[in-house]
């Protein structure tokens, strides 16, 4: 996904290398000029000075070797829908690792640059959440709930989760919470029926929380390992949809509560999480239709902003489209082509 | 929309109040907090950047016209070059017409088609809807739930996997209507096999418009996949969704750039 975003860094990259090697030649001369000058007292140590002046002598970076640069790469994660705050978060970590930092005249500056690029981001991104590890290290049944905003893909995520779980050994109910949209029940309950998985449902109109209360008293009968809860998409901006989603939590005492936005999301998308994690709270992210988009910068903001890991990446329709998030893997993406 | 960038420009503004001449710096803090307004409403970087250098350009070269002071001159300037980005709002027609509905996964198709589906009834038109989404689940009890509930014929099988088929059968089925809309399955615009099945969906119900449904809230990325649909089956109308979360609608407007109708839909519950 991260395609675009990649080459266009490399770019960035190479400039920011060039500002710092023409900063380096700049300097590099005078020291020269002066050592020629000096040869003719002919000490013997002088060739040490000179080797002292020229090779080992540092160089300190300064802001406005890579200002151009700087500016170039606020463009590139502009327009890789990386939110306007997080852009500027990243710039200033930049600059942070880079301006300032001493460096010897015969160091390859690509490295530097490198670490300090991934830095940046690594700081961003956070880490991931391990939903396997969090299943097997708590009390059975773990219960899920999950919101966002309409459109997003809760019902679609679910289905995948669930198809994800089973295939790691974990037995799962499904809980038909979205009871408004119509057809809603239709399609969670089509998708249990592919994936094998138990569904717990109402009727359309009825109240969510009674059915996933329901569900979670399926699960504690049965020992099922884990309860998924769907529920209606909601806008963050309506305070009575908002408030049934608090009662929904309250009655079923979600373990986790996991909010679902698309990755092709803009600024917008940082508002909304915003919303969510101050009303019914938020323990970790899924990012869905990531296969939309060559960017994937929507992903890198809205794990920063809402100060919440990502769990999955959403890549496509079918049930195996799902990857778990990792950070490491993502810098890895973003700058593997470097040996 | 583009709520927060109407404060901004009053205090840039502000600052060229009582200037004789078009002062440089001036212009270039105007332009740098529009771009920043504009930029967080997910306008697309490219036309910021366009509509920034015009405005600068323009300010500074442009002799100022007599009886004019600098601050109306550059207002005048923002709002041409503003107007200019946003285009013609469309005209939608009533009369008969078959209207094929594209758009992202999630961006609110169905819902939106039963929106239009009562606005041209409310308008005294006889209308039908068929549904083509043969890939999600639930698709068609949605439509046809919302259909029932307004007394609309829908058209569909949840059972069929062909959606050439469906609306190969569903057209004549609405004849005698004046107004058909074709609901369709959402689809991205890397997924070749499916815009192909829109290309076709397309030349079989010789659509006389197609509406390209957009997500207020959809980023840098709605022009890519606005071009995309464009291509495919040459969009004549932008549908602007959701527009009552807190999303500015830039990208969908960036989207709507080289297309004419738009028809802001405003909110998912009742239609």
């Amino acid at each position: 996904m991260f395609e675009k975003l990649k080459s266009r860094l490399k770019e960035v990259r190479n400039k920011l290398d060039s500002g710092i090697n023409e900063a380096a030649t700049r300097e590099g001369q005078p020291a020269e000029v002066p050592a020629a000058e000096k040869r003719p007292a002919g000490s013997t140590g002088l060739v040490d000075r000179v080797k002292v002046l020229i090779v080992d002598r540092e160089l300190v970076i300064s802001e406005s070797d890579i200002s151009e640069a700087l500016s170039e790469l606020e463009i590139v994660l502009l327009e890789n829908d990386v939110a306007f705050p997080v852009t500027e978060e990243i710039i200033a970590n930049l600059v942070k690792e880079l301006v300032g930092k001493r460096r010897k005249i015969g160091e390859p500056v690509d490295a530097i640059v490198l670490s300090a690029l991934k830095k940046a981001l690594g700081d961003v991104l956070g880490e991931g959440f391990d939903i396997i590890n969090y299943i097997k290290t708590h009390e059975h049944p773990v219960k899920i709930l999950f919101t966002g905003v309409n459109g997003t893909g809760k019902t679609t995520t679910v289905a995948k989760i669930g198809y994800f779980l089973k295939k790691n050994g974990f037995s799962v109910v499904i809980g038909a919470g979205d009871t408004f949209r119509a057809g809603a029940i239709e399609q969670i309950d089509v998708h249990a029926q592919r994936i094998g998985i138990k569904i717990i449902q109402h009727q359309q109109g009825g109240d969510p929380s009674a059915v996933l209360f329901d569900t979670v008293q399926y699960a504690v009968a049965h020992n099922v390992d884990v309860v998924l809860a769907d529920t209606a998409g909601r806008f963050h901006n309506r305070a009575n949809l908002m408030n049934q989603l608090e009662k929904i939590r309250r009655v079923m005492k979600p373990d986790l509560i996991v909010y679902v936005d698309e990755a092709v999301a803009g600024n917008d998308a940082v508002i909304r999480a915003d919303e969510f994690e101050k009303t019914v709270g938020a323990d970790a992210v899924v990012l869905t239709k990531a296969d939309m988009d060559p960017r994937g910068g929507a992903a890198i903001s809205i794990a920063h902003t809402i100060g919440k890991p990502l769990m999955f990446l959403g890549t496509g329709q079918g049930y195996d489209d799902i990857s778990p998030f990792s950070p490491e893997k993502v810098i890895e993406e973003l700058f593997g082509d470097v040996a | 929309m583009l709520d927060k960038l109407g404060s901004s420009l009053k205090d840039a503004l502000k600052k060229l109040a009582g200037k004789t001449v078009v002062d440089r710096a001036a212009v270039e803090e105007l332009v740098k907090d529009l771009q920043r307004a504009l930029l967080q409403s997910d306008v697309n970087v490219k036309l910021v950047m366009g509509l920034s250098n015009a405005i600068k350009k323009r300010s500074l070269e442009e002799e100022l016209p007599k009886g004019v002071n600098v601050r109306e001159h550059v207002l005048r300037i923002v709002y041409q070059e503003l107007v200019n980005l946003m285009g013609d709002g469309g005209e939608v027609k009533l009369g008969a017409q078959t209207i094929l509905m594209a758009g992202l996964q999630g961006s609110g198709k169905t819902t939106t088609t039963a929106k239009l589906a009562r606005y041209f009834q409310r308008k005294g038109l006889r209308v039908g809807v068929i549904c083509a989404d043969t890939f999600r689940p639930g698709a068609y009890e949605q439509i046809s739930t919302l259909c029932s509930k307004i007394n609309i014929p829908c058209f569909g099988d949840p059972k069929e996997k062909d959606a050439l088929k469906l609306v190969r059968d569903g057209l004549p089925s609405m004849s005698g209507l004046e107004v058909v809309i074709i609901d369709t399955q959402g689809r991205h615009a890397l997924e070749n096999d499916l815009i192909q099945e829109i290309i076709d969906i397309n030349t079989i119900s010789k659509a006389t418009h197609r509406w390209l449904v957009i997500d207020a809230a959809l980023g840098q990325q709605a022009s890519e996949q606005a071009r995309r649909f464009h291509e495919a089956i040459a969009i004549d109308g932008v549908i602007i969704t959701k527009m009552d979360g807190t999303a500015k609608g830039g990208g969908a407007l960036s989207a709507g750039l080289t297309l004419t109708a738009s028809f802001p839909g405003s909110s998912a519950w009742g239609i």
